[in-house]
């Protein structure tokens, strides 16, 4: 009860556990949508999901602030390349928040004559482009630390009893991208906290993409996917070891 | 702008914030009702309140566990009136955010034929008792506080005339010496409360709350813009308290 209280006075804690539940409404409308006898059911969830999306628009009124505090602390980061992809991803989410309260001030009818549809693109643009230099920042991540580990002694040993094992299944596979993949996995098993940060930008692209009409999907694929990094987010706020840091 | 973050970091500090809005949208619906503004205008300032409102109700979806967590802790209290009213008031936050969160989730349409009428007025007799028991409370500590400044005062001035032993004004009340022992108590409240902002603070929160409750379950009608008036001040007093840790009266 005690983690909870701490969990939820978090307003980061609250946020995801609304998105989290906003998604698994999308994705569980999607699987319903055929079943005639869970039409009332379907009307509720929907119901939901909208009151969720309309009150977490207001509660984001605040972040463009956080956005820019975050993007000033990353700018002083020593490593060139973490500094640009980091720096340029705050950026553009302080602008997609920026977006956002237009289209929040438009909906609720505090600005008239705005042309949604544009400012949605722009929001979905901005968006787009905070995760393209998130997941570009974990790939770099990534390839530091195969580069790390290919140097390790005790990691080549392993890698030449990994390669040594059942040859038979060697010959048929390339060694060379057997040895990359087995490089990677194990870079990503030592360093989990970048696995789930790439996992959890993966899931989120698909929902920009389906938005800007670059990889149209359906709703059930962008409920689930919305949902599972709804969960990553939340396990990363409880184990704070998931993190990926800065 | 890095305390404006950690500020925005607490989910309470944000739902003060939308509070403080929803109150002022209510005060300005009054205002702009009382000085003959458009429809379109005046239906636009409710709708915004209401979706604050609602926004807010999301928001304390899971405050009820908050509510008994501080119950259990105000048990643990020394001062036995301290224990006691605290300990009720929170257990009253704790059903008033049961049936917040219920009305709510009509609201939302979880549940279809919830009658809203019944549980808004239960949610707000529960809330009105627990402001009663907070006010209590601030009465409590106010007359603990008075009772120790009292004869501090009475020591440093030692000659100053008791008009209350005095024979002559047993024997007939002359409203001059009432009058000055009034004066002396006001004086007094007024130096407590000076030397004490916390529990200053708390108390016109509290008062300036209890005027909605009063008002909505028909008790002492008000009308919307002094609920308004009312509603933003305890709201901004709130996030003052946020703001400046110290002013938070403990426990």
């Amino acid at each position: 009860m005690d983690g909870f209280v701490k969990f939820t006075s978090q307003s980061q804690g609250r946020d995801r556990i609304f998105r989290a539940t906003q998604y698994a409404c999308a994705l569980s409308i999607y699987l319903l949508r055929n079943n005639a006898e869970r039409k009332d059911l379907v009307a509720k969830l929907k119901s939901l999901e909208t009151n969720m999306s309309a009150g977490r628009k207001l509660l984001r009124l605040g972040n463009t602030i956080n956005s820019i505090e975050a993007a000033k602390r990353t700018m002083r980061l020593s490593d060139r390349v973490l500094c640009l992809c980091l720096t340029a991803a705050n950026v553009n989410r302080a602008l997609y928040f920026i977006c956002d309260n237009v289209l929040w001030a438009t909906s609720v009818g505090l600005i008239r004559d705005v042309d949604k549809e544009r400012w949605s693109l722009n929001s979905s643009r901005c968006y787009f482009l905070s995760l393209v230099m998130s997941l570009t920042r974990d790939v770099y991540v990534v390839i530091q630390l195969m580069t790390e580990r290919a140097r390790d002694k005790s990691f080549r040993q392993k890698m030449e009893t990994h390669l040594g094992e059942s040859p038979e299944v060697a010959e048929a596979v390339v060694p060379q991208l057997d040895a990359f993949v087995f490089l990677l996995l194990e870079s990503l098993r030592s360093h989990p906290a970048v696995a789930v940060d790439t996992l959890k930008n993966i899931c989120d692209l698909f929902i920009p993409l389906h938005s800007l009409c670059l990889y149209q999907s359906n709703a059930g694929v962008l409920g689930f996917c919305g949902l599972m990094s709804s969960v990553i987010g939340i396990v990363t706020l409880v184990q704070p070891k998931f993190a990926l840091k800065p | 702008m890095d305390s404006w973050v950690r500020f925005n970091a607490q989910s309470q500090a944000k739902e003060r914030v939308i509070r403080a809005a929803q109150y002022a949208c209510t005060l300005l619906g009054y205002t702009l009702q009382k000085g003959g503004a458009t429809a379109e205008l005046h239906k636009t300032v409710s709708q915004l309140e209401a979706h604050m409102s609602m926004t807010r109700k999301m928001l304390r979806l899971g405050n009820s566990v908050e509510a008994l967590e501080a119950a259990k802790r105000a048990i643990h209290l020394s001062d036995s009136v301290l224990r006691l009213c605290l300990t009720i008031s929170h257990l009253n936050r704790a059903m008033y955010f049961v049936c917040d969160n219920v009305l709510w989730a009509g609201k939302t349409g979880l549940i279809p034929k919830l009658d809203q009428h019944k549980w808004s007025q239960r949610s707000f007799r529960y809330y009105l008792f627990a402001l009663i028991l907070n006010l209590t409370r601030d009465v409590y500590e106010l007359r603990l506080l008075i009772e120790c400044e009292g004869p501090y005062r009475a020591s440093k001035a030692p000659h100053s005339p008791n008009p209350t032993l005095s024979a002559d004004h047993l024997s007939s009340p002359s409203t001059p010496a009432t009058s000055a022992w009034i004066r002396g108590q006001l004086h007094l409240l007024v130096t407590v409360l000076y030397s004490n902002p916390p529990l200053l603070l708390d108390l016109v929160k509290n008062s300036c709350d209890i005027f909605i409750p009063l008002d909505r379950l028909g008790i002492y009608p008000t009308g919307p813009g002094f609920v308004g008036a009312c509603g933003l001040a305890s709201s901004v007093l709130s996030i003052l308290t946020m703001v400046h840790p110290w002013l938070k009266l403990k426990p």
